[in-house]
């Protein structure tokens, strides 16, 4: 073995070169095949619905949105009918709600909402019960979501949480925060930015990334990823993944 | 049918195990070079919890209620996603939907069998 | 209908609004509601921070069920949705934004008109 760099971290003394995946099968990933198995045993679900759900969890990604957004923001009569109804919206670009059932999933549902951002009127998500997301477009909620820090923290003092994401507006903005605790689910439509006109679809979509459908981010042209700024704990964990919302 | 309980506490021997070892993604995967996120296993992960929820036999709701307390007073330290898999282990252990010795002799099993190939 | 959509346009929510035979809504956009404070033996899904505050109606979405796990909804009867909007004001002692709003979802049940 050549030359490599150690990490620091209990239990991770020797490092290996860099691999398409990771040459070793932990606890964690023999914990997940062995519960499920005597699960299925158990009778507590079928193999055939995991198959189902898995499949549908590999297939759903943030582009859907992204894609959404673009369409809205360039065509005002799908714009209009995406307001009207954008479960059906969704279907034109190739998102199906009703899947993998038929009729969604059991926390996904078939009431998509779109929150429709104004100069003067900023939304942003959460659900404080148990973190639902809008999976068939925005895919998988990314793991700050889930957090009791965000979910508890955004209704109580959203503008300071949306500045730990370096999101700051001024007072005079609405920022109307929606507690998705029932069967809607909900996206952000954000304000076209300035700089985009004669845009194509495709350009737009780059620049729609998951933080602004969530609503702690704002579209800007050359922005084509969701970065985080790491804030300190004021009173740090041991580990390092509980520093501020932003992670 | 949802049932109100609060997550029992204490530790599980066969949980406290997995602790500590740095196998969790977020220090593995960066050993190894890999950039994907997520480990391979999170979707099946995501799958049953779907699949508990729409059978009825752990509802989303409760599940999530416990993970957030379990995830504060009893797996702090551990990271997401395996912070998740391991609530979701407790919980079904304290609601006696899996037994700890049958998951202890099930995991010994499925690794000799995976480490054949 | 054309009306409908002109309300939750100027709401800035798009969502399909449901109502299935026989389901007849109480409140319409713009109606004043207050969020009862009821007692609960399960998990429920209307929030402690809503609990007793006015809001106003600011879309209908469907119709459904009652959550089983509400103490007092064992009827099985099918019944309207709402997203019910609140000045944050008015739920969170000195929240220092004038302007701030927080939405949130609620059965007809659980809404007592305000006038």
């Amino acid at each position: 073995m050549t030359d490599t760099p150690k990490y620091g971290s209990s239990g991770a003394d020797q490092c290996h070169k860099a691999a398409p995946t990771v040459g070793e099968i932990t606890d964690f990933e023999i914990l997940e095949i062995a519960l499920r198995e005597l699960a299925i045993e158990r009778g507590l679900f079928t193999a055939d619905d995991h198959r189902r759900f898995t499949e549908f969890a590999e297939s759903i990604g943030p582009a859907g949105g992204s894609r959404l957004v673009a369409k809205i923001w360039t065509d005002p009569a799908f714009k209009a009918r995406a307001m009207e109804d954008p479960v059906k919206a969704c279907l034109e670009i190739g998102i199906d709600w009703s899947k993998p059932t038929g009729f969604g999933t059991p926390s996904d549902y078939t009431h998509l909402t779109i929150l429709e951002n104004t100069p003067t009127l900023h939304h942003v998500i959460t659900c404080t019960l148990c973190s639902c997301y809008p999976r068939p477009l925005l895919g998988m909620s990314p793991e700050w979501y889930r957090t009791t820090n965000y979910r508890r923290r955004l209704p109580r003092w959203p503008r300071q949480v949306l500045a730990e994401f370096g999101l700051i507006l001024p007072p005079e903005v609405e920022v109307r925060v929606e507690d998705s605790n029932q069967k809607c689910r909900f996206m952000v439509l954000p304000v076209r930015p300035e700089g985009t006109e004669n845009w194509t679809e495709e350009q737009l979509a780059e620049i729609v990334t998951r933080d602004c459908m969530i609503g702690v981010a704002l579209p800007r042209p050359g922005k084509t990823a969701d970065v985080h700024p790491v804030h300190k704990a004021r009173r740090p964990v041991q580990s390092s993944h509980h520093e501020g919302a932003a992670r | 049918m949802s049932q109100k309980s609060e997550p029992d506490l204490g530790r599980v021997a066969l949980l406290e195990t997995m602790r500590g070892q740095g196998k969790e993604w977020e220090v593995l995967a960066p050993c190894y070079g890999v950039t994907n996120p997520n480990p391979p296993w999170k979707t099946s992960l995501t799958a049953m919890c779907d699949c508990l929820d729409a059978s009825g036999a752990l509802a989303t709701l409760d599940r999530r209620r416990a993970e957030d307390e379990l995830a504060e007073v009893v797996y702090s330290d551990v990271p997401a996603p395996e912070s998740q898999l391991l609530a979701l282990v407790h919980t079904m252990l304290n609601r006696g939907l899996v037994a700890e010795g049958e998951l202890a002799s099930r995991m010994r099993t499925v690794r000799s069998r995976l480490e054949a190939v | 209908m054309k009306s409908k959509t002109i309300e939750k346009s100027q709401n800035n929510i798009g969502v399909l609004e449901e109502h299935p035979l026989g389901v007849q809504p109480r409140f319409k956009v713009g109606d004043r509601v207050q969020l009862r404070d009821m007692p609960y033996f399960f998990y429920t899904r209307s929030q402690m921070w809503a609990r007793g505050v006015v809001g106003t109606i600011a879309a209908l979405t469907y119709s459904d069920l009652v959550p089983e796990d509400e103490a007092f909804n064992v009827d099985g009867r099918v019944e309207q949705y709402y997203i019910v909007r609140f000045r944050q004001k008015d739920v969170w002692a000195d929240y220092p934004f004038e302007n701030d709003t927080i939405q949130t979802e609620s059965p007809e049940r659980w809404l007592e008109p305000i006038s």
